[in-house]
């Protein structure tokens, strides 16, 4: 027979557990919190994929940015692709105020503008270096990835997998309210 | 000599052999060929694939792991340390990249858990084996204990025989 101090700890040991395993089956194994959101985003340097034309973090200073990783090989890129368009007509107009980029990886300059002429792309495209500099410097799992940066270059929100345009719509406003608000 | 000039002499004779031991101390060695590959395969192996996410870098042949193996090469070569490399993963992938948690902080439980879990129960097992040989009844008085019937079994044996008896 156990003794009171006895029993008592048993049952915590297996209280403890027992909380330890719901939450271990409530958190979802798939999402994993990125490190960098909260932080200042890496410093990046592209080339537009047709026209050449040079973006960097810093020239970014000052204007709240969503910024896409995709890739031509990517299934769950072309649901997202008339989302990101969509951002992009809505939002993105005046540069200055709002910008849509999308950066592709894994790709070449051709099958990545063979995509974007399929899914009628518009905003700043770009490609990564065959080292994934920008891809490793962001932390990437795979592709698509979404990015929501704000005015002051900080990640604020990562989204891994296609994007819905009810985050988009979030997400962007929320960036752009902070922008107007300072 | 005076005593103050026997000590002079005396620091200035350390001091001159210090400075010799230090001219002929071998500098910082850098790695060999050899040492940097076994750098870089300990370190891919310990990097999980953030594709495939079962595997190590090592093992995986996503074009992420490819990425990764090649940039782990050349901050191998640039000279950097493993702690650094590490490092620079677990800043943009976090604690998970690494696929043995680390021995400090939350990831310290993991390590000490099941040890100090096997000693705590052997512990236990070992209190309650000696309280039992404590407790266990005398051997030559088991025995007659078990056979010690009361008055009251008595009679009802005696009464359930008879009846048995009668029935034959």
């Amino acid at each position: 027979m156990l003794k009171s101090w006895q029993f008592w700890t048993v049952m915590g040991v297996i209280a403890g557990l027992t909380a330890l395993f719901i939450f271990g089956f409530s958190v979802n194994p798939k999402v994993v919190k990125s490190p960098l959101v909260g932080k200042k985003a890496p410093a990046f340097s592209v080339r537009e994929l047709n026209t050449g034309e040079p973006l960097s973090l810093a020239s970014l200073k000052g204007t709240p940015f969503l910024l896409n990783f995709w890739g031509s090989w990517c299934p769950s890129c072309r649901d997202e692709a008339p989302i990101l368009e969509a951002a992009h007509r809505k939002w993105g107009q005046d540069a200055e105020r709002f910008r849509v980029i999308g950066i592709a990886f894994n790709d070449t300059p051709e099958a990545a503008r063979a995509f974007a002429k399929r899914f009628g792309k518009t905003y700043y495209l770009a490609l990564d270096d065959e080292q994934g500099t920008i891809t490793l410097n962001w932390g990437l799992y795979g592709a698509p990835e979404t990015f929501f940066v704000d005015h002051e270059g900080v990640i604020r929100h990562k989204k891994v997998g296609a994007i819905t345009w009810e985050e988009v719509e979030e997400n962007v406003t929320a960036l752009l309210q902070a922008a107007e608000a300072r | 000599m005076s005593r103050l000039r026997q000590r002079a002499a005396a620091l200035g004779l350390a001091l001159a052999l210090l400075a010799g031991g230090l001219a002929f101390a071998p500098a910082a060695q850098a790695l060999t060929g050899q040492e940097k590959e076994a750098l870089y395969q300990r370190i891919i192996e310990d990097l999980r694939c953030p594709t495939c996410q079962g595997l190590s870098v090592r093992d995986s042949d996503a074009p992420l792991s490819r990425q990764i193996k090649d940039k782990v090469r050349r901050m191998v070569e640039e000279g950097q340390t493993e702690e650094a490399i590490k490092a620079f993963f677990v800043s943009r992938y976090g604690e998970w990249i690494l696929r043995a948690p680390k021995n400090q902080g939350l990831g310290l439980v993991v390590w000490v858990l099941p040890g100090l879990g096997m000693v705590l129960v052997a512990g236990w097992l070992g209190l309650r084996f000696r309280r039992n040989r404590k407790h266990k009844p005398d051997e030559a008085a088991a025995p007659a204990e078990a056979s010690a019937i009361s008055p009251e079994q008595r009679e009802r044996i005696a009464r359930d025989r008879r009846r048995f008896e009668e029935l034959d």
